[in-house]
């Protein structure tokens, strides 16, 4: 008896002990509908009600709930915000450099212009006199590859 | 037997069967709720190093494999990224580099999941979906059936309907508190 408490025991420790998290999420992305991040953002109200799939490295990924991670865009300084409700899917944190790709739509969100020149300083960008829009992308399904 | 040794030594299985869940979803509630003093999921390590960056080589393999040779990293860079126009991010496995041309750092930042927590913590939160889904509602079936027999563990005045019904009183007054204080 002692020797199988002891063996369920181990057994429980290695298997949690393994890489457990999965590296898809609602089944996985759907490749066919990929549209570049630039494109996406430049013509971003259509895709609020069109689904589409992004794709980009992943740079950087919320350190305690794994609820957002923020991809690469095609084009320089270029990032998009892919955002989850906490708990739908969590993103690992070792996800960072990785390549992500997300089914879903964009989120506007208008911005006041001191948000907006928040945010732009936060990026080492140089301040604007109107708001900006902030574009967040709710996905139902992603994949993340290394 | 009778339905009061079933009920005990039927507490008494379960209560065994239960120990490894509770424990699993214990430590992690505990992790959980303070993950915003510790994060129990990764170990983040972040080490800045001063080493003079040329900017207008800092994006040629020359200059990926000196930088590495010099922060004595062997894994290869699997991305590429300027985070904006003073951050330029490579990306290794498990390791970021976050340099600065401007003020000629680089920062070298290590995430590593925490081994044990990292886990407990991606079961509580059902990260493995359906199968474990499942097995949770079994597990809190479970515990209603072990919070229900209790009831019943020791008969007469020593049981819960002597003094001792006060312990569960007090377990049914101190959530409602939380609610009226809080809600209100």
């Amino acid at each position: 008896m002692k020797a199988a408490l002891i063996s369920v025991t181990l057994l429980t420790i290695m298997t949690l002990s393994s890489n457990a998290y999965s590296k898809t999420f609602n089944g996985g992305a759907d490749k066919s509908k990929l549209v570049p991040i630039s494109t996406l953002l430049s013509d971003a109200q259509r895709y609020t009600t069109e689904s589409a799939t992004i794709a980009g490295t992943v740079t950087r990924v919320c350190q305690k709930r794994g609820c957002w991670m923020q991809i690469a865009s095609d084009k320089k300084f270029q990032t998009l915000m892919v955002k989850v409700r906490d708990g739908d899917m969590v993103f690992p944190m070792t996800a960072q450099g990785k390549t992500a790709y997300a089914t879903g739509t964009v989120k506007l969100i208008p911005l006041s212009l001191e948000q907006t020149n928040a945010r732009r300083k936060a990026q080492q960008l140089e301040p604007v006199d109107s708001p900006e829009t902030l574009h967040l992308f709710t996905p139902v399904a992603v994949t993340i590859e290394d | 037997m009778s339905w009061f040794k079933l009920n005990r030594n039927l507490h008494r299985d379960i209560g065994y069967f239960c120990i490894g869940m509770t424990l699993v979803f214990a430590i992690s509630g505990i992790a959980l709720n303070h993950i915003h003093q510790f994060n129990s999921n990764y170990q983040v390590s972040r080490v800045s190093h001063q080493i003079t960056l040329d900017v207008e080589r800092i994006e040629t393999p020359e200059f990926e494999s000196q930088l590495l040779q010099k922060l004595a990293l062997t894994t290869p860079v699997k991305a590429r990224f300027w985070q904006d126009k003073n951050t330029y991010k490579l990306f290794l496995k498990d390791t970021t580099l976050y340099l600065n041309p401007q003020a000629n750092t680089v920062l070298v930042e290590q995430v590593k999941p925490r081994l044990l927590l990292r886990q407990l913590n991606f079961l509580h939160l059902n990260e493995a979906r359906a199968a474990w889904m499942w097995f949770s509602d079994f597990y809190a079936v479970l515990l209603i059936y072990l919070a229900l027999s209790a009831l019943f563990m020791v008969k007469g005045k020593k049981g819960v309907w002597g003094p001792r019904g006060i312990l569960v009183l007090a377990g049914f007054a101190a959530p409602i508190g939380f609610v009226v204080y809080y809600s209100s």
